[in-house]
């Protein structure tokens, strides 16, 4: 009995198996193929326009709107480390200007190795320069929080250098923001949430407004609101009794206003104009460490300085394209960006000035403007596409002085000068500089058989300050079977030094984490005579070469592999040296204890490897189940340091500061009027140096999720957590410091890949009409 | 050894579902689809007619409609790069290659009992009966019902909740 209907299950199975095998579009309900999804695409990675991204010659990851719209996350940097195994974004604290700007990095490399996009125009960096200890220190880069996220349909990353696509900056891959076009609906959502421990409450408003124009065009306006709480997490400080919490470590408290625009007027007659355009103002407040009583060599009391940051982001791109004849466009635009940091400083004082010093202080600021004017012109034929252009790039950068109080030494060179927390810019540190360059390319693709593709790229680039530069990248695609591709690409690139790595300067007073003393140190320019007498030379370009090489692998059409490997070699990368003792002469003619500056410093390694299967399961009943798993293992390593400038403190954080393994388990699954994601993240070990000794920080894993409930067909409400299992970093092992230890002021690694704020849990609801 | 099978078996059959298709393709099957819902006035031809203007979707719409029907009529594909060479069809599929001579075959095609499919951005807007888009990753239609009132098409409201509709050339959606 039990055998016979064991055989009647097999067969039911066999057929209901084999008539499944064969199932036909076709047969399927008109409502069922409007669910269905099509074939994720980008436009990243080449010029010949959006292309299955498993069909791609380079890996290509895309991270859709709905996806970002249920991680329940408010800034794009978190989305990105969410959803992008190798991608690291630590939260970091007391590191003046860095707490503001988050610094990001795709396969451990530095952030101004990444190069970043929206709608595939080169966007203009932070005016910030990273110059404490942090990942990422030396860079400056996109402020990708900038971004209103309501306005985003999509994001796409290449994991692959494309230096002769795009030119500078394009070493560790591009990162390109799609921003929502023509059909989406308008909407308003709210969100608040707080951490489990009752701080880092947030309160986000937002609205995107959609309004169709004729012939399909649109203009589509994004805005959003955001208030955050500081969150705490600082030690005791045992430098006073008792000991207590006297400084700040965590998120910082923040205001945020973003708007952006979107916006394309479309001739039926083949013209379109289209626009888009961002502004944030954003205030940021965290604080530096404490100032004891027993320090304070003016009044003899305690204070612990705030550091404000005012940011002013805006951008306007605007361009025209249209077509020449058949198979054949061109494409005309012109993007304008400016980034304005300015600093504030509470609750301090300037020594210098005794009693007379005042306890706010306007500390000057950077400001960064980047003009690019690009034409595109683009031909295909059946077995040949060819596309190439024009850009002109202008770039400058300055530095604002702030109030004499901010940085006067008032002519007292035995105490620290310049506001406590951080000394504003001196008119000495003033800097008004600018550049240009312009680029030629050409990008041709060319099938050598049904199942071979070529692609191949040049692209010569001049700088009116570094001269020139040319690249050139390949990329083979072979299709092995219906199923499997291989794929290979190598190039060449390049990263022109910053302006502001060329031009940065200022001094400010630091407490010495291994004796607790004040002293007072700089960041100079490379041309100053300090920076001279201690061994500084005229900065170059970095050079890159990147390899790459993999295969995709699609059984079937809802499940598929990629495995990727990728070497990347960096020569002359930039760093800052680290902090160069001054000799007693020196002190007295420049006011510094100690002085660091950029350097052309090393020779790194890069190689990893990216392994990626995504599934999708769709049911019956109308309900849909995705998986996503990404691994991602990435090795730095400094191969050849050219000077002693670069110490172990930087080569632990090259090579170990950030993990080298991690994962994404991404899960989807959607019922009826109910949205279930649940996703893993695992962050594997990584290192910090304190002077010549290395900690270790042990793995991390999180989870999040988010459970979203469709109350209409227009309005939506969710719950969810971020973390929501309060995974925190291991404090510092076996290092017992005031500032930096176990029991100090800062227990954790401001490298920790999660931050170390603990569970965040919120809830959101959102309304289209 | 025999639930081992069983099991496999049954974890084979509910992974064998369905999947993602390419865009092609799913304008391609939508087409007939759409078909389903809508009333001509008259059918004079045996067959039920799509006729392809500069086709893009290689041999797409052979594969996907070989030995069907719609409307009880086996499909016939025909394939013209000219507007002037069209004959009779139910329905006239034109692709985005057609984009500088759309006011053209709109104008040709105005009086026909032909039902006009594009996925051109602003096709209904000029007046074309169906257009297709794509938002994110699904397949969308635009339905321009006073250009179907116009050629006497009735639309069924199943296809009616599933799509946008546009009235009027200036309508806002």
């Amino acid at each position: 009995m039990i055998s016979r209907y064991t055989s009647v299950l097999v067969s039911f199975l066999l057929l209901s198996f084999s008539l499944q095998a064969h199932e036909n579009i076709f047969d399927k309900s008109m409502e069922d193929i409007l669910a269905m999804e099509s074939e994720l695409k980008a436009e990243i990675g080449s010029r010949d326009g959006a292309r299955n991204c498993l069909d791609s010659n380079t890996p290509v990851d895309v991270i859709t709107y709905k996806q970002i719209e249920s991680s329940g996350l408010l800034s794009l940097t978190d989305v990105l480390r969410y959803f992008v195994a190798g991608f690291n974004a630590p939260e970091t604290s007391v590191a003046d200007g860095s707490d503001h700007v988050r610094a990001f990095t795709l396969r451990g490399m530095s952030p101004d190795q990444v190069l970043v996009l929206i709608n595939g125009k080169r966007v203009h960096t932070s005016a910030l320069l990273h110059v404490n200890g942090v990942i990422g220190r030396g860079s400056s880069h996109v402020d990708l929080d900038t971004i209103a996220l309501g306005a985003i349909d999509r994001v796409e990353i290449l994991r692959d250098g494309a230096a002769a696509q795009y030119g500078s900056d394009a070493i560790s891959g591009v990162i390109n923001i799609i921003l929502k076009g023509m059909g989406h609906k308008s909407s308003i959502s709210t969100h608040y949430g707080q951490r489990s421990k009752g701080d880092g409450q947030k309160v986000e408003a937002e609205a995107f407004i959609s309004r169709a124009l004729k012939n399909d065009g649109f203009v589509n306006l994004s805005m959003e609101a955001i208030g955050e709480e500081q969150t705490q997490r600082a030690g005791e400080d045992h430098r006073v009794s008792p000991p207590t919490i006297t400084s700040h470590v965590g998120i910082p408290e923040s205001k945020s206003y973003k708007a952006m625009l979107n916006a394309e007027i479309l001739n039926m007659d083949d013209l379109s104009v289209y626009s888009n355009a961002l502004v944030n103002y954003r205030d940021s407040k965290a604080s530096a460490f404490y100032r004891p009583a027993a320090s304070n060599l003016v009044t003899k009391q305690g204070f612990l300085p705030q550091i404000e940051a005012n940011i002013l982001d805006y951008a306007l791109s605007v361009g025209v394209k249209g077509t020449l004849g058949e198979h054949s466009t061109w494409n005309l635009s012109n993007s304008y960006g400016v980034n304005e940091f300015n600093y504030h400083v509470e609750d301090s004082m300037n020594y210098t000035l005794g009693t007379t010093s005042p306890t706010s202080f306007d500390n000057g600021g950077l400001k960064f403007v980047q003009n690019t004017t690009t034409l595109d012109f683009k031909k295909s034929t059946d077995i040949l596409k060819i596309a190439g252009g024009i850009e002109f790039r202008y770039e400058n950068y300055k530095i604002n002085a702030g109030d004499e109080a901010s940085y006067t030494n008032n002519n007292n060179f035995s105490i620290p000068s310049g506001s406590q927390g951080f000394a504003g810019f001196s008119p000495e540190n003033e800097v008004d500089e600018s550049r240009t360059n312009y680029a030629l390319y050409v990008d041709s693709i060319v099938d050598l058989s049904k199942n071979l593709q070529l692609e191949v790229l040049a692209r010569y680039e001049e700088y009116s300050d570094f001269g020139e530069s040319t690249n050139a990248k390949f990329a083979l695609s072979y299709k092995l079977n219906p199923k499997t591709l291989l794929r290979m690409s190598g190039s060449t690139g390049f990263r022109a030094p910053s302006l502001a790595q060329s031009f940065y300067s200022q001094t400010s007073s630091f407490v010495n984490s291994s004796t607790g003393e004040l002293t007072t140190e700089g960041t100079f320019k490379v041309n100053h005579a300090l920076s001279q007498e201690l061994g500084a030379k005229d900065l170059k370009s970095e050079r890159s070469k990147n390899l790459s090489m993999g295969t995709v692998y699609q059984p079937s059409k809802n499940l598929s592999f990629m495995f990727d490997l990728f070497f990347i070699e960096v020569n002359d990368r930039i760093l800052l040296t680290q902090d160069i003792q001054t000799t007693k002469e020196q002190t007295l003619t420049y006011g510094v204890t100690a002085a660091r500056f950029f350097t052309n410093a090393a020779q790194t390694k890069t190689k990893g490897v990216d392994v990626r299967a995504n599934y999708q399961h769709f049911l019956h009943d109308n309900s849909k189940l995705d998986f996503s798993f990404w691994f991602n293992y990435t090795d730095n390593k400094i191969i050849d340091s050219r000077d002693d400038t670069s110490t172990y403190v930087e080569k632990v954080r090259i090579e170990d500061g950030q993990p080298k393994a991690s994962v994404r388990l991404l899960t989807n699954y959607q019922i009826n009027k109910f949205n279930t994601a649940l996703n893993v993240s695992h962050f594997g070990e990584y290192y910090q140096a304190i002077g010549n000794e290395k900690y270790k920080f042990n793995p991390m894993t999180a989870v999040d999720l988010d459970i979203s409930y469709n109350i209409t067909k227009k309005s939506k409400v969710a719950i969810g957590g971020n973390n929501i299992f309060n995974a925190v970093p291991n404090k510092w092992n076996n290092l017992n410091g005031d500032f930096y230890g176990t029991n100090g002021i800062k227990p954790y690694s401001r490298y920790s890949p999660l931050g170390y704020s603990g569970a965040y849990y919120y809830l959101r609801a959102s309304m289209e009409f | 050894m025999k639930s081992i099978i069983v099991s496999f078996l049954f974890l084979l059959n509910t992974l064998m579902l369905h999947a993602y298709e390419s865009e092609d393709k799913l304008k391609t099957v939508i087409v007939g689809k759409i078909a389903k819902y809508i009333s001509w006035n008259e059918h004079t031809s045996d067959y039920f007619v799509i006729t392809v203007l500069n086709n893009e979707f290689g041999s797409l719409f052979d594969e996907v409609y070989r030995d069907r029907s719609i409307k009880n009529r086996p499909v016939k594909i025909q394939y013209i790069t000219n507007i002037e060479d069209m004959n009779s069809s139910d329905i006239l599929f034109i692709s985005q290659k057609n984009l500088h001579d759309i006011d053209e075959i709109l104008l040709k095609t105005k009086d026909l009992n032909i039902l006009t499919v594009s996925d051109l951005r602003g096709f209904a807007q000029k007046g074309g009966s169906v257009q297709l888009y794509f938002l994110g990753r699904n397949l969308k239609i635009i339905i321009n019902i006073d250009a179907m009132k116009e050629k006497h098409f009735r639309v069924n409201n199943r296809l009616i909740r599933v799509s946008e509709i546009l009235k009027g050339e200036d309508d806002d959606k």
